[in-house]
């Protein structure tokens, strides 16, 4: 019994050891956001592949260019952050409503019970990021840079991601009622937020996107694309029928950033 | 920058650990065991109404480099008799300890964790299958099995000369004393089955 326990220990370890080499091996080669590239480099995945090469040619009729994220299970916080606020270095009225909402989170999210000890670390992290794109500090191209290299500092990065999914929690305890009917399985509210939504790495799905967006009043246009028929790209806001800001491609399991032609 | 976050963070954690409340009744204490900031040592007193009481539990934390974005690793140091910790290496089944971490957890979550865990066994997620049938099926031999483990190990109160005796025993037929409590506690106190378990 002793040696089966050394065992399930040791084996436990190694599997979470394969797993970490796996995300390392992961993050040296894919930048956490890369540089802007034309929509039709997607062709290059799917040679030979009739259904995404249509759908491929129907996104590059609205979209000019993309941005890829680290496949990391955090993308779509990650594309999400990094695409509002490029949005915002050209928008002083919506930076400034936007900054003035990000000031305040902290303290909602304490009135909903979050620890403050962790959080004002998160919160500051997330603001010095807010701050630095102010476009009243500098022109959009220098800003738009300065964006670029904080996304890729890790730390910075992962801060960023951290906080927009205690936003995301803070807003799903707030409306538990309304977002219980989202959740599949006998999950209660409390349950997924600290199992899908608070832990790093974790995919979003649809309940991810739309408290994040009406926790920030943002909207958000995700174009899918998917083995499904027709040979177009399904375009979904969140919430619906508010203009979207933000503009993302999903392909199953991982999201972009797109730019609108 | 990574490391350096990691490093700061916990610096911010240990005096958080410092003044809170739970250090003032003596519930968890955490202490460097060398300048990294990497490995520290972390204690923990067995709650109330549990066979854990009275007794101080000393834990092995080791923070990684990509912490607070990966949970610390922690293992219990004082040899313990819990469905969820393993009698032979330490090792702790918890959730926020893998799967379930979050970045807004600090070094007191996890202890106070641990504290709850102590106080609430989940045997049908075991880490020590032994220890957990023992829970389930024979529920009063597990409390006196902490208890005893509790005493010997942690300082608890409570004395069990009878286990004593028995251990004394297998400790006159040249068995270590803590091999001869792990096999003891396994058989159930059963001092045949044990000595049959040792020597077949």
């Amino acid at each position: 019994m002793e040696n089966e326990q050394n065992d399930n220990v040791n084996r436990d370890e190694l599997i979470m050891q394969q797993q970490r080499d796996i995300e390392r091996e992961i993050s040296d080669t894919i930048p956490l956001v890369s540089e802007k590239l034309p929509v039709n480099c997607l062709n290059a995945e799917y040679i030979g592949d009739a259904v995404f090469t249509s759908k491929i040619e129907d996104l590059s009729a609205k979209y000019s260019h993309l941005r890829r994220t680290r496949p990391d299970g955090n993308c779509f916080f990650r594309a999400f952050a990094y695409a509002y606020l490029e949005h915002l270095i050209s928008n002083k009225e919506d930076y400034d409503k936007f900054r003035q909402l990000g000031e305040n989170s902290k303290d909602k999210l304490v009135q909903l019970g979050f620890p403050s000890f962790t959080l004002e670390d998160f919160h500051e992290t997330f603001m010095e990021v807010v701050k630095r794109v102010d476009p009243s500090t500098s022109n959009p191209d220098i800003l738009s840079e300065q964006l670029h290299k904080i996304f890729n500092d890790q730390g910075y990065s992962d801060y960023v991601v951290v906080y927009l999914r205690l936003l995301t929690s803070g807003k799903l305890q707030e409306e538990a009622d309304f977002y219980q009917n989202f959740i599949e399985g006998n999950f209660t509210i409390e349950e997924f937020r600290h199992q899908e939504v608070e832990p790093m790495y974790k995919e979003s799905d649809h309940i991810h996107i739309i408290a994040l967006c009406s926790a920030l009043g943002v909207g958000v246009r995700v174009e899918y694309m998917d083995r499904g028929e027709g040979g177009t790209v399904k375009a979904h806001d969140f919430p619906e029928g508010q203009t979207p800001k933000v503009f993302l491609i999903y392909r199953p399991g991982h999201y972009d950033i797109l730019y609108p032609k | 920058m990574a490391v350096n976050m990691a490093v700061s963070r916990i610096k911010r954690e240990f005096k958080e650990v410092m003044r809170s409340e739970e250090i003032v009744q003596c519930s968890i204490k955490i202490e460097l065991i060398n300048d990294s900031w990497t490995e520290l040592r972390g204690e923990i007193a067995g709650p109330p109404d549990t066979p854990y009481e009275g007794g101080k539990f000393v834990l092995e934390i080791k923070v990684p480099e990509t912490y607070p974005f990966n949970p610390p690793k922690v293992r219990f140091i004082t040899k313990i008799w819990h469905p969820n910790i393993s009698s032979v290496t330490g090792a702790i089944c918890l959730d926020i300890l893998k799967d379930n971490w979050a970045a807004a957890m600090t070094l007191r979550t996890v202890l106070l964790s641990l504290q709850a865990l102590l106080a609430a066994a989940e045997p049908d997620d075991p880490q020590d299958a032994v220890v957990a049938y023992q829970y389930k099926d024979k529920y009063q031999l597990f409390v006196m099995t902490a208890r005893h483990w509790t005493n010997v190990y942690a300082g608890g109160p409570h004395k069990y000369p009878d286990c004593d005796a028995k251990i004394q025993r297998l400790k006159d037929m040249g068995i270590d004393e803590h091999d001869a409590r792990a096999v003891l506690s396994k058989e159930n106190w059963d001092l045949e089955k044990a000595t049959e378990s040792l020597f077949s």
